[in-house]
């Protein structure tokens, strides 16, 4: 395969290169828009494997579709790509029937919350042992800036040209609802405290929810852009423990948005523990 | 020796022990040595008044089907067996209870409704129930004792098989069954004056091997643990569900996960999610949760990841008839989903084959990385038979994932092109194996590619699985020819094949040359033996439960002839009557 | 109107089925109900001796076959007994403890072979022509059997004879002249038949009666009081016939014989009738009730009957055939011309 090289990408190879957590890229380069934030989102990826020194092959990332179904072909571990929506269940079963891997699984808002939104509740009733990443840019990017399940409400967007008339999903409230039992949040333009959430949801046994805030710098210039991403979020300075479902519930409501743990059950079993105990 | 070959039916309201004494007889029969076949039928509706059906076929000849209609109706209620004299043979035999609490009203006694040349015996079964165990829930059993009286069944070896039944309950039970049956076996020797001709007495059928008296869900999820199964997902429908709550009494202690998920959508996704994790998964599911499925079937043919569907079909489309028996998802299973997406599909054609197929369809998923649909149906995920224990599957059928050698790690190609169509296969944890799958189309490596010629080459890939696949196919079944030629070629496939066997059996006694043709692989077909039979046939006749002709267009393509249909979507499973009489008019 | 009518018709004869068919083509939309004892459908009685000769095969003594009767929409009730009747509530009961609810009924019952009180003792014995089970039973017995005995005579004993006449059988008689009940013989009838049957072969014992019947190894001795002993293979009796009502006593019907009816064939009771043989029917001639039996009589009174209860008011007239001849003796079929005929004679 012919590879096209200009000296842009040359440049920002050996910035990469530079860093020690470019083993967890893989060969091939990033086809996001340039200055999309899911590229910090990988960073903080790469550094948190890094950090926890998880060996490529026992890493397992699995995606659904959108622009950040792409994710697995990134990192340098086992990926699949799967359908629309369906990350979550393809995780499932393979974190079920490989308990030494770290499973990964990656979906968009859309993915996620809309065409994949019913497995999302019973993730988190089961507690699967996986660490769910939400790439949230409220828009549909792959397919060119439709509404999502998060666009607010009256935004205008190709889908809604006068406005968005439905009203956006809380996903940090959905998943506390639904009972998830390591609920929390990441910018995009913060790698270091995505990096810190997303190690703690790799090392938390059960489900972890991490929502990510990021831009779409191609569709959507008014509402979710860096500079007012910038301006909207805070550091959460819950209770250390994060163990208080009340008030992670007001921490969550809308803007501007913490950042950080709301919650976390640390004394909740996973599903395979579970099992165990139930088949002893 | 005189051959046995009686069909005995229980009918009766759910919770009136209309199952269970079917279960006692068939488990009796089988013990006598005879061969059985048994289906029930019940409401689709929770437990209530439903009406429910023990049909019982005992055979001292193999069976190869379940009889259309009865010879002798036990009829423990009167409403629900009403509607089922029409399934009572003409000079058949029915049982009554000849002493109801208060008179019928207009309609509703089953007497009311016998055709001339039925020969009723009334049995007071209430009373006889009351006078064993004092209360009425024994009347099955005291049906069953009368029954052996009428035909001099072995009273001892009956009473056993009763206690056996109830073996693990309170003595109590045990003695209100057994004296039940008892009362019934002595009332009907005393006061029934015989005057059919059927008798057991004098037939001592050879000792036989232990069997296993068993349905094709028991069975499948046995092979499926012998099989090496590890991983099962599913959501509960009729009429696959039995095979989900076996595994999950089982898997653990196989070592093995089972995951009931929130639909079907998800439990494929998580069977192709642990089938990419190395292990082998398997789900299963009915018409309405297969269409679901259609999703991942693409998938798991387009990223070459294992996974197998059990589907049990029922009447369709949409949710259909949940408890009727059909064969109309043909289609769907072959062709269901988008692209051209090869799969492979195989359909037990009788119980025991159930097991064959279950362990093939693991062995081939795995082995050619794609994507084995089981078509079964709720006749055979039902019914009952006696077998022999069959042979647990040889090492080789266990471990079949080609993985990558040493020397293709490096530089790894995980949809390398090769002449098989399988390219070697690493399993997440391997290091140096790692690749990325996805469901676009894709390189040798895995990564997104749409170009023609590569679109082509990984098309002709996934297709040339085929080959393979057909020469680890189980021999079609064709019954040997007399002759050079058939007057008529009867093509069948799943459940209707033992009918047609059958048929092809009665119409050689009565003078047609018949022969008959099934194969438990259906995709890829093997299409050069059906020719080759399709060639020696002057006529061909397809029999199929659904009303379009599925298979029977599919065979057309095939064979590039006309032939012959025969059509039924009553719910029934294929009768060889309805075959045999069809070739009369051919 | 709509007519939302049950008529319940017991007995699926000549009587019954005309009753019933005639009810059918008048009113579509009534519910019909045929009960009979029996367990074939409605089939030809007379043609029972041609059946045992196999001049007659089984199918083609059937006159209405069971899809007729669910073309007609008339629901056939056969091998079941019916026990009693209540008229207050309007509910047949059948043995099988089933009710059914009429709005009218009618009782075509028929007969049944007449058995003498004297006879009783011997009813194991005994042999009958009157239904298709009875005769099925010994069809094949006849063919074997070389000697029989006969007594009473009637009709159908007449018949019966010729035929075992035909077949090459040896045939004794031993007449009875009020054989022929309700109808009895003259003395110059019964001469003529005596000598017109031993034309023929057939052995006549005149003005004696059974003394016992042994059975024996497959066959019977026969010792009739005069001291006469015979070794036969079977014994028929041929008394006539006895109109079958017992299922309507206790019920406050009329009965004598058979169920009394008036002109139009209804009974005493409101909105039940009877005819055919069962019915005993008022004749004003001799301001009496007579019996009549035959199948064209029955014909002609199952649809007068069904003209009634639709409302009509038909008065029966005897009309169809009125005599049978036999060995030379023609007989008429109702009683009480008979009667008249005897008693000028």
């Amino acid at each position: 395969m012919e590879t096209i090289k200009s000296d842009y990408l040359d440049e920002k190879l050996d910035q990469v290169r530079a860093k020690d957590f470019l083993k967890y890229r893989s060969g091939d380069l990033p086809t996001w828009c340039p200055g999309c934030g899911y590229f910090g989102i990988m960073d903080a990826l790469y550094k948190a494997c890094r950090e926890l020194e998880l060996k490529h092959e026992d890493i397992c990332t699995v995606s659904g579709i959108g622009c950040s179904g792409r994710t697995p072909i990134f990192i340098n571990s086992y990926g699949f790509h799967t359908l629309h929506g369906r990350s979550i269940p393809v995780a499932t079963g393979l974190k079920l029937a490989r308990e030494d891997l770290t499973v990964f699984a990656v979906a968009g808002d859309g993915d996620a919350l809309g065409i994949g939104g019913g497995h999302l509740p019973h993730v988190a009733r089961k507690n699967i042992d996986i660490t769910f990443l939400l790439f949230d840019n409220s828009i549909y990017g792959l397919t060119k800036g439709q509404s999502s399940s998060t666009t607010p409400h009256e935004m205008k967007t190709n889908s809604h040209p006068v406005g968005n008339p439905d009203t956006p999903l809380n996903p940090i409230k959905l998943a506390l609802a639904y009972g998830a039992s390591f609920v929390a949040r990441g910018y995009a333009g913060d790698p270091e405290g995505m990096k810190t959430i997303i190690k703690q949801g790799i090392q938390y046994k059960g489900f972890s929810f991490i929502q990510i805030l990021t831009p779409c710098v191609t569709f959507d210039k008014t509402n979710r852009t860096w500079k007012n991403l910038k301006e909207n979020v805070y550091n959460l300075t819950l209770h250390t423990q994060a163990d208080n479902m009340e008030t992670a519930m007001r921490a969550a409501e809308n803007e501007p948005f913490g950042v950080g743990l709301f919650f976390q059950d640390k004394e909740r079993l996973s599903y395979q523990d579970i099992l165990r105990n139930l088949n002893s | 020796m005189k051959d046995i070959n009686l069909v005995i039916e229980i009918c009766g309201s759910a919770g009136e022990g209309t199952i269970s004494a079917g279960e006692i007889l068939s488990r009796f029969m089988s013990a006598q040595g005879y061969e059985i076949m048994s289906f029930d039928s019940y409401p689709a509706e929770i437990r209530g008044f439903g009406k429910c059906v023990a049909h019982t076929r005992i055979s001292s000849d193999p069976i190869y089907s379940p009889g259309k209609l009865a010879d002798v109706l036990i009829a423990l209620n009167d409403i629900h067996s009403i509607s089922q004299l029409s399934a009572l043979k003409n000079k058949g035999i029915l049982i009554y209870d000849s002493q109801p609490a208060r008179p019928h009203e207009e309609d509703k006694s089953v007497l009311g409704w016998v055709d001339p040349g039925v020969i009723s015996y009334g049995i007071p079964l209430t009373m006889l129930a009351q006078r064993a165990a004092g209360s009425a829930r024994g009347r099955n059993m005291v049906g069953l004792g009368a029954i052996a009286a009428i035909f001099h069944m072995d009273k001892d070896g009956f009473t056993a098989s009763i206690e056996n039944r109830y073996a693990k309950k309170k003595k109590i039970v045990i003695d209100s069954n057994v004296n039940s049956f008892l009362e019934g076996f002595e009332w009907a020797g005393k006061h029934i004056e015989k005057i059919d001709s059927f008798s057991f007495e004098g037939v001592t059928m050879p000792l036989q091997k232990e069997k296993l008296i068993i349905n094709g869900n028991q069975l499948v999820a046995r092979a499926a643990l012998d099989a090496n199964l590890k991983f099962y997902a599913g959501y509960p429908i009729t009429p696959a569900t039995k095979i989900m709550e076996i595994l999950s009494k089982e898997l653990p202690g196989h070592g093995g996960t089972l995951l009931q998920t929130e639909d079907e959508i998800a439990a494929i996704g998580a069977v192709v999610g642990a089938g990419f994790g190395g292990i082998r998964a398997m789900t299963a599911t009915s018409g309405p949760g297969f269409a679901l499925m259609t999703e991942f079937t693409g998938l798991s043919v387009m990223a070459e990841v294992p996974a197998v569907i059990i589907n049990s079909q029922r009447g369709g489309p949409s949710t259909g008839i949940p408890t009727k028996t059909e064969q109309s998802d043909f289609n769907a299973a072959l062709s269901g989903g988008t692209g051209d997406c090869p799969r492979v599909v195989l359909a037990p054609t009788d119980t025991f084959s159930c097991y064959q197929a279950t362990v093939l369809a693991l062995y081939l998923a795995e082995k050619y990385q794609t994507l084995v649909v089981v078509l079964l149906d709720f006749f055979l995920s039902n019914s009952i038979r006696n077998i022999d224990i069959p042979e647990k599957p040889s090492e080789s059928l266990l471990n079949a994932n080609i993985a990558p050698l040493p020397e293709e790690l490096e530089n790894y190609q995980r949809y390398k092109i090769t002449e098989t169509g399988i390219s070697p296969r690493a399993i997440p944890g391997t290091p140096g194996g790692i690749f990325f799958s996805t469901g676009l189309e894709h390189d040798e490596y895995g990564r997104p590619n749409y170009s023609d010629k590569g679109h082509l080459k990984m098309t002709e890939k996934r297709y040339k699985k085929y080959a393979g696949v057909l020469t680890e196919a189980p021999i079609p079944q064709i019954s040997e020819f007399e002759g050079e030629m058939a007057d008529i070629g009867v093509i069948s496939w799943g459940s209707s094949a033992g009918a047609a066997r059958e048929a092809v059996m009665l119409a050689r006694k009565e003078g047609i040359k018949a022969s008959s043709f099934s194969s438990m692989m259906l995709s890829p077909f093997p299409e050069k033996e059906l020719i080759d039979f399709s060639d020696k046939c002057k006529k061909i006749l397809v029999p199929e439960l659904n009303y379009g002709g599925q298979f029977a267009n599919f065979a057309t393509h095939i064979i590039k002839r006309p032939l012959e249909r025969l059509n039924f979507i009553t719910g029934r499973p294929m009768a060889s009557e309805d075959i045999l009489e069809k070739m009369r008019e051919m | 109107m709509p007519s939302y009518d049950h008529y319940v018709i017991l007995g699926n004869g000549p009587a019954g089925n005309n009753a019933a068919s005639f009810l059918r083509e008048n009113d579509k939309d009534a519910k019909i109900t045929i009960i009979s004892d029996e367990n074939i459908p409605f089939y030809y009685k007379p043609g029972l001796t041609r059946y045992i000769t196999g001049d007659l095969s089984a199918s083609e003594l059937i006159v209405e076959s069971l899809p007729n009767y669910r073309e007609k929409n008339i629901r056939l009730r056969l091998g079941q007994i019916v026990d009693k009747i209540d008229p207050e509530q309007k509910i047949v009961f059948l043995r099988h403890k089933e009710k059914v609810h009429y709005t009218k009924l009618v009782i075509a019952s028929g007969s049944r072979a007449r058995v003498l009180p004297s006879m009783r003792g011997y009813a194991q014995c005994l042999k009958h022509i009157t239904t298709y089970n009875e005769v099925l039973e010994f069809k094949d017995q006849i063919q074997a059997a070389n000697d029989f005995f006969i007594f009473g005579g009637d009709l159908v004993g007449f018949k019966f004879i010729k035929m075992l006449g035909k077949m090459g059988k040896k045939v004794t008689l031993l007449i009875y002249p009020n054989a022929f009940w309700p109808f009895i013989l003259t003395h110059e009838m019964q001469a003529t038949i005596v000598s017109n049957l031993e034309k023929r072969g057939s052995e006549i014992i005149v003005g004696d009666d059974i003394h016992t019947i042994i059975e024996k190894e497959n066959a019977y001795m026969v010792k009739t009081v005069k001291g006469m002993e015979k070794k036969v293979d079977m014994v028929f009796s041929f008394n006539g016939l006895i109109p079958t009502v017992e299922f309507a006593k206790g019920s406050g019907l009329d009965i004598d014989h058979g169920i009394l009816v008036n002109e139009t064939m209804q009974t005493n009771l409101p909105d039940i009738y009877a005819c055919g043989s069962c019915a005993q029917i008022y004749n004003p001639v001799i301001n009496s009730y007579t019996t009549s039996i035959g199948w064209p009589n029955a014909v002609v009174q199952g649809e007068v009957t069904a003209m009634n209860l639709l409302g009509d008011h038909k008065v029966i007239e005897s009309v169809g055939r009125k005599y049978f001849d036999l060995e030379g003796v023609r007989i008429k079929t109702t009683w009480w011309e008979d009667i008249e005929e005897s008693s000028s004679i």
